[in-house]
Parts: C-alpha cells; structure tokens; sequence
C-alpha cells in the first residue's frame, strides 16, 4: 500500500469530480427517471427520491471512494487486500462492468447513427418511406409511426423474435466500431487522457440541456406536459412499488458496484478529501435528473399537444367529407358544437364514422422508458420543432456525451483491475486498453444483428442488476462488519484529517445493509414470481411491439448472466480457501526436514 | 342521365379543398371554376385519346355540395349516350394530373379523385447515402487523434529512453579519473570483490 509510487493520478481533485460526475450522469437520467416520475405521481416522487438519496446513495457513493482512495488498486486487489476471501467480490464487479461494456456502446452507435442521419434536408423519421409502387407508405411504416418504422426497421432491421437470427447490419456495425475508437481515444493513456476528456463529457451535456430547456418551455403546449409532471398524485406514495423504484434508481444511477468509482478513487492523492466530493457528486446526479425530466415532460407536452391537435385536425377532416359541408364551417375552436349537433342530427351516419377518440390527458399518459423515449418519443418530438435539424443534431450529441462519459467509468473498471495483475504491468498502458476495446467491440458485433436488440434487452434487463446488488451489499457489510467499523474511521481520518460522523455510520453500518437486504429480496421474490421472463419482439404486420416470452435457451442464458457473476463471490473465496491450506499444508513440511537435519 | 352519374361504375367523384391549400389567397368556387373544370377534363381526354375530340358538354357534372364536392360522368364524344368507362378515365386523369393540378393552383391532396390514388414523387436518393460521408469524415478525425497520440507517446518513451541511458552513462563515467576507463587498464578481473552473490548469505 505504497502512499506514493508510480501509480498515474488525476491532474487535479476537479479532474476526479468531472470524472465521477461524467460517469454518474449518464443515459438513466435522461430516460429513466423521467418515466419514474411520471408513473409514481409527478412531484409527489421526489420525496422518495430524495429520501433514498440521503440513505443510501450518498453512504454508498461515499463507501465506494473511500476503498479505492485507501487501498489505491482496481476492485479485484482493494477486495482481496481486505480480505483474501472476498476477492471475488471485485471480479463479481468486472463481470457485470464487462457485460454492460458489451452493449453499453451499442446505444453510443444508435446515437453516432441518429447524429449521422440528421445532417440531411429532411430528417429520415420525418415522412414515412413510399412502397414500391409510389402510391402510398409502405405498410410496415403506416401501421406504425414514422419514426418507430425509422428505429425498428431502418438502424435495427429487426427480426419478429430472438429465435430468428440474421446477418449484422452493417451501418449499426460501423457507428458500432466508430463507437469503440472514440471510447478507446478518451483512454488510450488511462486516467491521463480520461483526466482531460471528461472536462468536456461532463459539462456540455449541461449546455444542450439548457438550450432544450429554454427551447422546450417555449414550445406550444410544452406547459401541459410540465403541469402535468409536477401536479404530484400523493396516493402514490402509500404504493410500496414507488419506493422501491426510487431506491433501484438511486443505486443504479449512481452506478454503485462497478467497480468503476473503486478504480477512479484509486488514482487520487491519499490526502484527497473523498466525502465531500461523494455529497457534491451524488447531488449533482439526481439535480440533473430532475433537470433533465423538466425537459422531458416540456417536450412531451408538446408532442401530446401536436398529436392532439392532428387528431382533431383528422376528425374535422372526416366529418367536412362525410356531412360535405363547406371548408371553414368546422375549426377547432367549434368542433365540438359540430360533433354533438351531427351526431343529433344524422345519428346513424355519424355512428359509422371511424372518428375514435381525441383525449390530451391520455396522450399525456403514454408513458415510455428506456431507448424507446430517447430515440422514439424525443426525435417525433424533434421533427415537429421548427429547424428540427439543428435540435435533433444538438440532441443526438448530448446523448453520445452522455453515454461516452459512463463508457470512461465502465472501461475503466475493466482495465484497472487488470493492471493491478502482475502478468499485465509490463504491457503497455496502450496496447492492453486498445486489447480490451478490441474484444469487447467483437463480441458487441452480436448485437448488430437482427435479433440483436432482444439480445440487447435481455443483457440490459439482467446482465448487470441483480448481481450488482448482491455485490454492493456484500460490500457494505464487508467493510461494516468484517473489517470493521472502527478500522474503517481510522484509515478516513488517516486519509482526511477527521473521522466520520454518526451520520455515516449509522447509514453504513445499519440502514443501507437492511434496505439493501430488502431490496435484495424483492429482486428475488419478484422474478420468480414473475413467471416466465418476458420480452417486447416487434410484429411488423402490426406495427406494434408485443410481449412475448423467452424461449428456453433465452431462459437458460439469462441464469447465466445471472449466475456468472454471483457465483464469483463464494468460488474465489472457496480457491482462496484451498489455497490457504495448500500453503499451511506445505510449510509446515520443511520445519520437519531442517530439525532432522 | 343525372341518375347514372352518382356512384355507378361511370362517375367519379372529385373533392376539392381549396381553403386548406391556399389560406387567405383562395378563390371561390363558382360556375365558371366549374366551367375551367370541365375544360381541364376534356383536356386530359383529348391528350389521352390521340383523336378523339372531347367537349365540354361531355363532361357531365351533378350532386355539387358546399363542400365543393361533386360527381362526373365523360360521354363519348361520337356518342353522347354511351359513357367512357371508368379504367379509360382514370388513366387519361392519370397522365394529365400534373396540368389539372396546375390549372387550380391545388395538388394531389387538395384536388382529390376519389379511388385514384395519386402517383408520389419518387423519393431523390443521392449516390453516397449523406450519412456515409459525415460518418467519413468523424471516423478519419477519430483515426488521426488515435494515430497520433499513440505516434506521440511512442516517442516519448523512446526519449525517455535515451535520456535514462545517458543518464546511465554518465554514472558509468565518474569510475574514469584520468580519462581512463576501469576497462581498458588491461588487468585482469578479480573477481573475488565482485558483486554477484554466488554463495547464500549467513
């Protein structure tokens, strides 16, 4: 445990803190907590936001900084240096890193894909393709909207399941390894080059948020959709399902159990002062979520207004043709006059009129998470702005910022730890980064393929969750308990100069291991509940995603996912037990030799 | 006749939407648009059939709504009793569309003609898909800062290199008093004093 030595650190404490923050911020507030919001009662879900915040996202967050900066190695060495049993405890840690490092970047290339498609005079996702015929849109495009056809067909080619396999396509194939070159440029000489990248990564998000919020309020119905967000439903809060929502966002945005906050923390100064920087990171990351969902809710707003007012422009339309009244008898302002009087009037006539139903606050309530809002609901929202170029490109970059700044946390988590080996420390620091990259970009061609998505999906839903709980709780009870509480204040006092109040503690050593535990159990009793996993597979006859379930090899991969990363815990701790005895075992024999020599 | 001109396998039934395409400059529908009409009709019908000499009497209108909808049957110019079927309609409609459009100042949405959809323009599709070439230029940027910051840091290792064995060198020096090296005094080596440890330390 070397204070100085030769191990690289960052330039400077606000490097490590855009670095963090790069990290933290990533594509989940954006898409995932905006949807949270929206389903747990608007304002009413900050409260147990901001609850699970300050009980378990700051301790944790806090935990996480203090191992790395103490131990100063990559998650695999800090855990074994607290304990040789526990170093599976990191390498659990670079599994669930390597498998969201797989197809983490594949949204990084859906985002170079859309950027590259928006510098043209027409965005693609704006008008539907013609059929070959050239009399009308293509059916698959007409059925479902312009811009889901633009997503499922145009830059995923989607087959109708997980079982049907196809070639990679080659677009998503090519912003796939442009992906992996920047992510390999932003580390090629470790924290160095990270340490100047994330000055970037980390603050212009922050710019493109601020025009979109200038630009987002001033949309016409933009004030709906905010209305609609903050009037907080309080009857939410007695559903236990928004509580724990609010703790799963917490852990997962702050990207807890990666490993990537360990390797971060490893490169600063032993002096650093970690705790403070944990508070200041923690709450810049929900700030900007509940920024950024100001954002999106102006945005919806607008698109729910725009839909609305197509669909009564749709019914005026119908009702003009079939009654053949004059063109400015109907406007919007008497439409609904109109449709009462008609429907007295002519009952039958109207009663046969596919006029379906008009309703702001249902297009409101269209609720949507994940890729689907960022690259569906914004870029419909985006060709109805005027200049929509020039949105969609400054968009598109933000959400590769985004993303490309938690690729730097995550990459790193890899490499870290490997470097800590000592079969890898006389390669350089280039070539074994560019190595990593190398394979991950390989084996992320998979899901480039047409099934890829589902693929996508199944890694996104269980590649990296579970285990990362069960790896942060072990953590917290690791340090609490095993290593103790005690020797825990002293090494941060040693560190920062004072010890760790009773706020600290009490989070450390009490709430967050039982939330936690609780959390944990949830997890479990939920999936085996939920019966057979289930995804969303893309009918393109219908124009619509539908649940289907994972067949029985899908099944079988997701336990190992699953299973691959949990079981490194009790394996390393069972080798380094028979290690252990070998060694006992064997040094016991030469005292026998040299006493009867 | 006005009874086979609604809905028969004859007539055809045209939707004119003249405030949604033009807004504040739309002109009234009046008789005389009506006239231009017919005369646009037994236009195409001339330009389809080569010879035949379509009037305006032979192009039938009926059942006008405030809508500004209507229906019309095309007679036979040789004679006035029989009606043009509805394929040959269509396709003189079909080749002329351009100029019928034109002489209302509508298109294909505004100047409708129920169940003949309108031939769309054919999307202009440039040789290199435009992504291609901003994807082109990002990825050669890209490439560049990679090769030379790899190019960069080779060499300075290689001159941290040489500087460590100057350095080295320079410590070799200070066993040379007189400008002589320990080397070249032509003794022989003893190695008793040297440094190798070939026995186990006490």
């Amino acid at each position: 445990m070397d204070k100085g030595g030769s191990r690289p650190n960052w330039d400077s404490p606000m490097q490590f803190v855009l670095a963090c923050v790069s990290y933290a911020v990533g594509l989940g507030n954006v898409w995932r907590f905006p949807y949270l919001c929206q389903m747990h009662g608007g304002g009413g879900f900050m409260i147990p936001y901001l609850f699970m915040l300050l009980v378990e996202g700051v301790p944790l967050f806090c935990l996480e900084l203090a191992i790395g900066q103490k131990m100063r190695l990559g998650s695999i060495g800090a855990w074994t240096a607290i304990s040789p049993y526990l170093g599976g405890v990191g390498l659990a840690s670079v599994m669930a890193s390597l498998y969201l490092c797989l197809y983490y970047n594949i949204i990084n290339g859906w985002s170079f894909w859309y950027l590259f498609h928006s510098f043209q005079s027409e965005l693609p996702w704006a008008e539907c393709p013609l059929n070959a015929n050239l009399t009308g849109p293509l059916e698959e495009c007409e059925k479902a909207t312009a811009t889901q056809y633009f997503f499922y067909r145009e830059t995923l080619n989607i087959s109708s399941s997980i079982e049907e396999n196809g070639g990679v396509h080659t677009g998503q194939a090519l912003c796939l390894l442009l992906a992996w070159i920047v992510t390999y440029l932003f580390i090629v000489r470790g924290v160095k080059s990270t340490g100047k990248v994330v000055y970037f990564t980390a603050t212009f998000p922050y710019v493109v948020l601020i025009i979109y919020l200038i630009r987002g309020v001033t949309l016409h119905g933009a004030i709906n959709g905010v209305k609609y967000m903050f009037t907080p439903k309080m009857e939410q809060l007695a559903n236990p399902t928004t509580w724990i929502n609010a703790a799963t966002q917490i852990f997962f945005s702050l990207g807890l159990g990666f490993g990537s906050l360990i390797a971060f923390a490893s490169y600063n100064e032993y002096n650093n002062n970690f705790e403070r920087q944990a508070v200041i990171v923690s709450f810049i990351n929900s700030g900007t979520s509940i920024f950024a969902s100001i954002v999106t809710f102006a945005i919806y707003g607008f698109k729910a207004t725009v839909n609305y007012e197509n669909c009564l422009e749709r019914v005026r339309l119908l009702l003009l043709n079939a009654f053949n009244l004059a063109e400015d008898t109907i406007n919007m302002d008497n439409i609904f006059e109109w449709m009462e009087r008609l429907n007295q009037t002519h009952p039958q006539q109207f009663a046969e009129l596919d006029l379906g139903n008009c309703d702001l606050t249902q297009e409101l309530d269209k609720a949507v998470e994940g890729p689907g809002l960022a690259f569906i609901v914004y870029s419909e929202a985006i060709k109805n702005m005027p200049l929509s170029q020039l949105w969609s490109v400054l968009y598109f970059f933000m959400l590769l910022l985004l993303g490309m700044g938690s690729m730097l946390g995550n990459i790193t988590a890899i490499t870290t730890p490997l470097r800590d080996f000592k079969i890898f420390s006389s390669v350089s620091v280039e070539v074994l980064n560019g190595l990593v990259c190398l394979f991950c970009m390989l084996l992320g061609l998979g899901f480039t393929t047409t099934s890829g998505n589902y693929w996508f999906t199944m890694f996104n839903d269980y590649g990296a969750t579970f285990s990362l709980l069960f790896v942060v709780l072990i953590e917290v009870i690791t340090v609490s308990y095993i290593y103790g509480i005690k020797r825990f204040e002293k090494d941060i006092e040693d560190m920062i100069g004072h010890r760790p109040n009773w706020y600290w503690k009490i989070m450390w050593a009490g709430i967050s291991p039982i939330l936690l535990i609780a959390l944990f159990i949830f997890y479990i009793a939920n999936y085996i509940m939920g019966g057979t996993p289930t995804y969303m597979a893309w009918n393109k006859d219908l124009g619509t995603s539908e649940v289907t379930p994972y067949p029985v090899f899908g099944q079988v991969f997701i336990v190992l996912l699953l299973a691959s990363s949990v079981s490194c815990v009790p394996l390393t701790a069972l080798y380094a037990y028979c290690r252990k005895r070998k060694r006992s075992h064997h040094k016991r024999q030469p005292t026998v030799s040299t006493l009867s020599a | 006749m006005s009874r086979l001109c609604v809905g028969s396998s004859h007539a055809y039934k045209v939707r004119i939407s003249i405030k949604t395409a033009l807004g504040n400059q739309a002109y009234v529908w009046n008789d005389n648009e009506m006239y231009l009409f017919r005369a646009a009709m037994a236009f195409a019908l001339r330009s389809y059939h080569n010879g035949q000499e379509f009037n305006v009497s032979n192009i039938m209108v009926c059942n006008e709504t405030p809508r500004v909808s209507f229906w019309f049957v095309v007679s036979s110019p040789e004679n006035s009793s029989v009606l043009l079927k509805k394929g040959d309609v269509e396709n003189a409609i079909r080749k002329s569309r351009n100029r019928i459009n034109g002489a209302f100042l509508l298109t294909d949405q505004t100047l409708e003609f129920i169940d003949i959809p309108p031939t769309l323009a054919a999307p202009v599709m440039p040789v290199t898909p435009p992504w291609l070439i901003v994807f082109g230029v990002v990825m050669g940027a890209v490439g560049a800062g990679i090769i030379f910051l790899l190019v960069s840091s080779l060499v300075q290792s290689k001159r941290k290199k040489n500087k460590k064995t100057l350095d080295e060198d320079r410590e070799d020096m200070r066993g040379i008093e007189n400008g002589l090296g320990c080397d070249n005094l032509g003794g022989v080596y003893n190695t008793t004093f040297s440094d190798g440890d070939k026995f186990t330390p006490m």
